[in-house]
């Protein structure tokens, strides 16, 4: 029944490879954006030589809102751009978190500034509170490029508006998706009234220059990694499905098959946006982790069939064509910074778990795997690990609900007792976010430092 | 996997964000200390007598018109054209926004729109951007200037001649007394202002300044800019009114001050 793709010769040398740790860049990147602000806030500030009153305080008010929801806006889309030092080493479920966290941060700066700038233009006319819409509707009018900013201002609320956790829960993800893929159109859109109508940037030609650069360096950086790399990865391998294996029930391993498939720089632990050329199936990609080593003819994903998508994935038949983005992911066997690693997997979290149980380099006993499942039928691909655990001489254990449904105990002294040296592991997880949540509880209560469990998590 | 808090996140964010832009417009005076010598005032002066000495000679169709005040968003206004011969030959914003952002937008803005309107000769010119509003008050004033130029010109010399020429003699005669004959140049001392050294250098012939020059003005940064705005406008003065007593340039009244500073050890010189 099962096809065990365990023992690739490539697997087995990357077992050999020394433990080089790479700090994640994260904290630089942070901090360089923050530089960035406040080069921002000094525009405004050398700009500025005095406010005379209320209304040029709401003016300015507007003014630095809007300067800094034009920088980060930039660099929202800079997080979405797939870029490989972001999607590899800091990772792409972290990105994507800062990308939601700035996105809603942007959105409001932006609504800010809109609301405040015609405040203050009315004051300034003479006008009240009360006439904004009115000022606005001139503004529009009079000023340049201001037309195309509203509709812009307008896509970026509608894109907010659909990304609100309960609105997103009841929109199907292709609807969502692409209302997301207007931000670039709205971008542009909002772009060129910062550049005409900016106070700061009709004063400063260098401040000009700075905001051309920025944004022409986010859309170089996504043309290139969103469109032209994926094209060229894709022309390169020809990847095609090859055949649809039921692990269990409803998880099923899609295999796919391709040229120089190792070519791909791809590793264990790592995902691909996956987008499979069959009907319905086209127009939208998903994230699934590669469920062995990448070998040079085929590669593997595992998947629970939890949503359309998901589901979907059994019909596919040999032969579709594949298009697929990556590899991305940071949970690789980077992270690792000790000699002794504990892997943790919650159901079909098996996933990226079962590729780094191959290919973590270790000695024999360095390796241990805990499984967590409902049943003994639910633990997918156990035959696999079975061999890799024999063959590499690591320990695998699994957690599985008693009879009467009662959960495991995984409690930090439960831990402990299993593996007396826990503290000394490096520790990769992967699971639903309550079962992750749990387990980090436990881990960090039997002394693994926070830096030593690596986890990756697409909750928001 | 640290418990994530939203609310408070968004609690924090919004906290910070609000106090820090609090805290910075806070910090910013109320008054531009840069602009308080201009103080706005420089273009209420009325620049016809400065400039009738160039007019004066040619006589017909010449002297100031005054434009409509226009009503723009951000204040007031008003072009007063000075004609000569039928023909703009200087044009002024005698009201300008003032005030915040205004003035640096009006000193931005306005001698772009000056020189626009003399090189034009009509009140098609450019938008000058990141000034809209100012600009088309700009352009309305100078238009109905010139449909009062253009309605006085044929029967009288228009109500700016009576303006003309009488002030101006009095300073242009009083460097005559020189009596120099054939022209020298004569450089100011350095006048060190707030944003670089400043020194005039002026050609005097038969006792009047034929020619003023910056040999150096503030550099770098924000400088660079006022000083393209500021220096020709003030050799332009320098030769119009003939001697130091010119009007600051807003929003470089402190290369201005330096400017006129320095020009008038030069007239010094020059005299003694």
């Amino acid at each position: 029944m099962t096809t065990t793709l365990a023992g690739g010769r490539a697997a087995r040398r990357q077992t050999m490879r020394r433990i080089r740790p790479r700090r994640s860049p994260a904290t630089a990147l942070l901090l360089a954006v923050g530089a960035g602000a406040v080069g921002v806030l000094w525009l405004w500030w050398h700009n500025t030589p005095s406010i005379a009153d209320n209304n040029g305080k709401i003016l300015n008010a507007g003014r630095i809102t809007g300067l800094l929801a034009g920088y980060l806006m930039a660099l929202v889309v800079l997080q979405m751009a797939r870029v490989p030092a972001l999607e590899r080493r800091v990772g792409s479920d972290r990105v994507a978190r800062w990308h939601a966290m700035s996105g809603r941060y942007t959105l409001s700066l932006i609504v800010a500034h809109v609301f405040l700038t015609m405040w203050g233009y009315a004051l300034q006319a003479g006008k009240s509170l009360g006439d904004i819409v009115q000022q606005t509707i001139d503004s529009i009018n009079q000023l340049p490029d201001m037309g195309k900013a509203a509709i812009g201002a307008g896509l970026f609320v509608l894109i907010g508006l659909t990304s609100i956790a309960p609105v997103r829960r009841r929109l199907p993800y292709d609807t969502w998706y692409h209302v997301h893929l207007l931000t670039y159109a709205a971008v542009f859109l909002t772009f060129w009234h910062q550049i005409t109508t900016g106070n700061d940037f009709a004063v400063e030609p260098m401040a000009k220059t700075f905001w051309y650069a920025l944004y022409g360096i986010v859309t170089a950086l996504v043309v290139w990694y969103r469109i032209l790399t994926p094209i060229r990865l894709n022309l390169r391998h020809r990847m095609r499905v090859e055949a649809v294996i039921e692990e269990t029930p409803g998880i099923v391993s899609v295999l796919i098959g391709g040229r120089k498939l190792h070519r791909m720089g791809a590793e264990a632990g790592q995902f691909f946006r996956w987008r499979f050329l069959a009907p319905g199936m086209r127009f939208s990609s998903h994230p699934y982790s590669l469920s062995a080593a990448p070998r040079p003819d085929v590669l593997r994903i595992t998947v629970k069939a939890i949503g359309d998508h998901s589901a979907r994935l059994r019909e596919l038949t040999p032969g579709t064509r594949v298009w697929a983005e990556g590899p991305y992911g940071a949970m690789t066997a980077q992270r690792r910074s000790r000699g002794k690693v504990l892997l943790v997997a919650g159901g079909v979290g098996i996933t990226p778990m079962r590729a780094l149980f191959e290919t973590l380099p270790g000695a024999s006993g360095d390796i241990t795997l805990l499984y967590r499942a409902n049943t003994t039928q639910d633990l997918a691909l156990w035959d696999e690990l079975a061999a890799i655990a024999d063959d590499r001489g690591a320990r695998l254990m699994y957690a599985v609900n008693s009879p009467d449904g009662e959960r495991p105990d995984i409690s930090a002294e439960r831990l402990k007792q299993k593996l007396p040296d826990i503290d000394k592991h490096d520790v990769f997880m992967c699971g639903p976010a309550g079962f992750a949540q749990t387990v980090y509880e436990a881990l960090r209560g039997a002394g693994v430092p926070a830096r030593r469990i690596h986890h990756e998590s697409f909750e928001m | 996997m640290r418990k994530s808090h939203p609310i408070r996140r968004v609690v924090l964010a919004t906290a910070a964000t609000v106090s820090g832009v609090v805290l910075m417009l806070s910090l910013k005076p109320a008054s531009d200390p840069n602009a308080e010598a201009a103080g706005g005032t420089a273009p209420q002066q009325s620049a016809a007598a400065q400039e009738s000495p160039q007019g004066g000679a040619a006589g017909a169709a010449s002297g100031t018109v005054d434009g409509d005040v226009v009503q723009t968003q951000y204040g007031k206004v008003q072009v007063r054209l000075t004609v000569s011969n039928g023909k703009i030959t200087k044009s002024d914003a005698v009201q300008a926004p003032k005030g915040g952002t205004s003035d640096q937008k009006t000193a931005l803005a306005v001698p772009k729109l000056n020189q626009e309107a003399v090189a034009q000769q009509s009140a098609q010119i450019d938008t000058v951007s990141g000034a809209t509003y100012t600009s088309t008050g700009y352009k309305k004033s100078l238009q109905s200037a010139i449909d009062k130029m253009k309605a006085s010109a044929g029967s009288s010399q228009g109500s700016g001649s009576s303006q003309g020429s009488g002030t101006a003699q009095g300073s242009g005669s009083s460097q005559g007394s020189g009596g120099a004959s054939q022209a020298k140049t004569v450089t100011g001392k350095l006048v060190q202002t707030q944003y670089g050294p400043v020194q005039v250098r002026i050609t005097v012939s038969n006792g009047k300044i034929t020619k003023a020059d910056a040999v150096q003005a503030p550099k770098g940064g924000t400088s660079d800019q006022k000083t393209a705005l500021a220096v020709p406008k003030l050799n332009q003065e320098a030769v119009a009114a003939g001697s130091a007593n010119i009007d600051s340039v807003s929003g470089a009244s402190y290369t201005s001050t330096g400017y006129k500073q320095s020009l008038q050890s030069a007239l010094d010189q020059a005299g003694g």
